[in-house]
């Protein structure tokens, strides 16, 4: 490893460097085999067959690289090909037994496509397929490009440019100024402008200050946070950075929930490569600014993705939300000014210093920029992680980039918001995926996080599901959520054993308006809103168990005949 | 949270046989080596201890597969708090458990592509075919089940479980019968998979 980088002119010297051996290596005469490594993908097997190709190599010339996947675990696990002369070629299913074969040249009707912009010998450019199609990726552009355990990888995709342009060619205010007329919205759920709260950031007066990226996720329902931590995660670290520096913030941590080790590994991996040369620590390329990075777990607890909590947890406590306010930009870790942010947010901003707020203010709609990360989950063809614009239709994505239902699986509707709003069905799916759109029939945008159900899910129990989430994960700091949410659970219970009333329904819309009105957090203040959407979606089904003892679906265990269990129970 | 009883608590502490700090069921946690594992979480000051403490405790956690009271009580000494903060940190956080771990331990994913295609019927299929239910054990010590809320992040394959080291996906009540009866058979345990160290101070990297 080189020494540290003190001034603009070594950190443009190591650039071209590595943009040289980059070069170098794409252009090169050697095979260059990339095998795609993320936590979805070790699950089928990624490291054997990486280290398949590492045997098959040893002694070689050939480059056998650990990238991460690409966001399409449909083909999982893939292996990028690249011969001499050709364009990469990435081939999908690949098991530890097919590397021979694969790198024989055989295997061909495993190659989905071709990374580049043209095809190559019959085989289209991946950028072509359904999936990739309708793609626009800012956040994700390096995901299965670059190495993330290479820093000199990522210097020469252009990582830590925005740093440098930060440091040495702007001031904060044109910073912020750029970051707001971009017109990022947070990605955490709630939609706040970035640019706004940085501002309020910079003019918090109270010493030290601090940055935070939320990388909790803990949903059930949403896998994207994670993957950049594996897929890239320099972009996570040099938005914290950009932040840091231009809020004036002495500390930044990123929080992470503690489930995903391989993305924990590969952002310390980053965090001590940036720090070995010079780009975190004390006196940052020579500037005299200090940052330096904390990375903090939790445990497991859904509601330390809640600012308060998830400062609560940090502090090594148990995480359980405030009220507000004062704001964490006033007070929030350590009493101190506090700037939070959903990582996807923070991982966006790199690319909005390079090309200014204008050009990310294009992408997407008038009220939400940019493009954003989705995941889906159900039985569709092409599950995975995509980026698409803010604006495409759930049509389009559920039916065109997740590639439709399966083979015998018919579509019932699509749950929006994770556990926090209501489910859309097939006549709503020409709704724009934005902030706003969805909300006027009960639907959100949320983290981004989609999840089809077919005809065996019932959306009787799929609210039970839901609301006793939200029971479980209470932090039981205030009584309208910590005993509200059991007894939705107890009545919808009642009505999935077959011994529900009408009022029921009417008790559970009271009780809901009860918890939403008085929670304290956003967790109690929204928990009944999946179990509302439901009901208004589906009220067939909900008096079908009432008053016809008939679960359609199959899932809830009515007893027949039907033996009632009654409210006095 | 839902909290676990705190029973287990009276009992260690009440009962002189298990002053070692073994759980009744005979596991001990080597407190030296905890105390190693815990050199590897330094600070310099109290905001950095504070900060270290969760990281310590999953890092305890991982490698144990539970953690006693006992080591709760080094990881305070070490930590400079008292030991019901940290029982109190053991209880609310989801991923630590306060009793030990059977010989095989699984992960069944219960987040919303496993929901939607059926872990509901592989929870239930646990508790009747095998008794054991969420963070139970199987009479016979076999197999720890933990339901995660969460999503393991392999949602093309649904509903899935980690047991042990493999992931187990397209799961059926005859595909997760075999999985565990093989994981049986095949004599190894949990341990066999467990990670290393992924965090540790703030300064070495
Ligand atoms: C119960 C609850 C859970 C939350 N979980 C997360 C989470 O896992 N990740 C996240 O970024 N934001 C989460 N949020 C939102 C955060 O409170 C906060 O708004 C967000 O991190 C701010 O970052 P952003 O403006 O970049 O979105 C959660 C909020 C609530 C009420
Ligand atoms: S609303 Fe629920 S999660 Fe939020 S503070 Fe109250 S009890 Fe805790
Ligand atoms: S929800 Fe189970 S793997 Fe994602």
């Amino acid at each position: 490893m080189t020494d540290k980088l003190t001034s603009r002119e070594a950190f443009a010297q190591f650039q071209r460097s590595a943009s040289e051996r980059w070069d170098a290596l794409w252009q090169g005469e050697k095979l260059v085999v990339s095998v795609q490594v993320d936590s979805s993908s070790v699950a089928k097997g990624a490291l054997q067959v990486l280290a398949a190709c590492r045997e098959v190599f040893r002694g070689t010339d050939a480059i056998v690289r650990e990238v991460s996947g690409n966001g399409a675990m449909w083909m999982e696990p893939a292996v990028e090909i690249k011969r001499p002369g050709e364009p990469p070629i990435v081939y999908g299913w690949i098991e530890p037994g097919d590397v021979t074969s694969l790198l024989a040249g055989e295997l061909r009707d495993r190659a989905v496509g071709v990374r580049g912009p043209n095809g190559f010998a019959g085989i289209p450019p991946l950028s072509e397929h359904p999936f990739f199609q309708h793609q626009h990726r800012i956040v994700m552009e390096e995901f299965g490009v670059i190495e993330p355990d290479s820093i000199e990888d990522a210097i020469a995709r252009g990582a830590y440019g925005a740093l440098a342009k930060v440091l040495f060619e702007m001031t904060a205010e044109e910073a912020i100024a750029e970051v707001t007329a971009s017109g990022l919205r947070g990605r955490g759920g709630a939609g706040f402008p970035a640019g706004i709260k940085w501002e309020s950031g910079r003019k918090a007066r109270n010493r030290p200050k601090f940055v935070v990226v939320n990388s909790h996720e803990g949903e059930p329902n949403v896998y994207k946070d994670r993957r950049i931590h594996e897929g890239d995660p320099h972009k996570i670290l040099e938005g914290m950075l950009i932040s840091s520096v231009v809020c004036g913030a002495d500390r930044a941590y990123n929080y992470i929930g503690g489930e995903y080790p391989l993305g924990i590994r590969r952002f310390r991996k980053a965090v001590a490569d940036a720090e070995q040369l010079g780009l975190i620590g004390e006196n940052i390329l020579g500037t005299g600014r200090d940052v330096e990075v904390r990375v903090g777990t939790g445990g497991g607890a859904y509601i330390c993705g809640e600012g308060s909590a998830l400062m609560y947890s940090v502090m090594g406590v148990r995480g359980q939300p405030r009220t507000k306010p004062p704001r964490s930009v006033e007070e929030g870790l350590w009493k101190r000014p506090t700037i939070l942010n959903n990582t996807e947010t923070l991982a966006a901003v790199p690319a909005i210093i390079n090309n200014g707020g204008e050009w990310f203010s294009q992408i997407g709609t008038a009220t939400s920029a940019g493009t954003k990360m989705m995941t889906v989950q159900g039985p569709l063809k092409h599950v995975g992680l995509v980026e698409t614009p803010m604006g495409v239709t759930l049509r389009t994505l559920i039916d065109g980039v997740w590639g439709g239902m399966r083979e015998g699986h018919q579509f019932r509707g699509v749950q929006t918001g994770g556990v926090s709003a209501g489910p859309l069905t097939a006549e709503q799916l020409d709704y724009a995926v934005d902030f706003d759109s969805m909300t006027e029939v009960g639907g959100m945008l949320g983290s981004g996080g989609f999840v089809v159900f077919d005809q065996h899910v019932c959306p009787v129990d799929f609210a039970r599901y839901l609301t006793a989430f939200n029971r479980v994960e209470s932090c039981a700091k205030c009584t309208p959520c910590h005993r509200g949410n059991p007894a939705l659970v107890e009545i919808l219970d009642r009505i999935r054993l077959g011994g529900g009333s009408r009022e029921d329904l009417s008790l559970m819309e009271r009780t809901s308006k009860h918890i939403i009105d008085l929670s304290l957090c956003g967790l109690g203040q929204v928990a009944p809103m999946p179990l509302l959407g439901m009901m208004k979606m589906y009220p067939q089904d909900f008096l079908d168990h009432i008053e016809n003892h008939v679960c359609a679906a199959g899932a809830c265990p009515i007893a027949t005949p039907v033996v009632l269990a009654t409210a006095a129970d | 949270m839902e909290q676990s009883s705190p029973s287990v608590v009276g009992q260690i502490a009440s009962d002189p046989a298990l002053e070692n700090g073994a759980h009744p069921t005979g596991d001990a946690i080597d407190l030296a080596e905890v105390r190693q594992i815990l050199a590897q979480f330094h600070y310099r000051d109290f905001q950095e201890a504070q900060e270290l403490i969760l990281s310590a405790l999953q890092e305890i956690n991982e490698h144990y597969g539970w953690v006693s009271l006992p080591a709760a009580e080094v990881v305070a000494a070490h930590f400079g708090t008292t030991a019901s903060r940290i029982y109190g940190l053991l209880t609310f956080y989801a991923d630590f458990r306060t009793e030990p771990r059977g010989k095989h331990f699984m992960l069944l994913c219960h987040g919303m592509a496993c929901y939607v295609m059926g872990s509901q019927r592989l929870i239930q299929h646990l508790e009747d075919d095998w008794g054991v239910a969420d963070a139970g054990t199987t009479a016979d010590g076999e197999l720890t089940v933990q339901v995660v809320n969460g999503c393991l992040g392999v949602c093309d394959r649904a509903p899935i479980c980690k047991l042990d080291a493999d992931y187990i996906g397209d799961l059926t009540a005859e595909k997760l019968n075999d999985a565990i009866r093989t994981a049986i058979a095949g004599g190894g345990s949990w341990r066999d998979a467990h990670h290393p160290v992924v965090t540790g101070s703030f300064h070495d990297r």
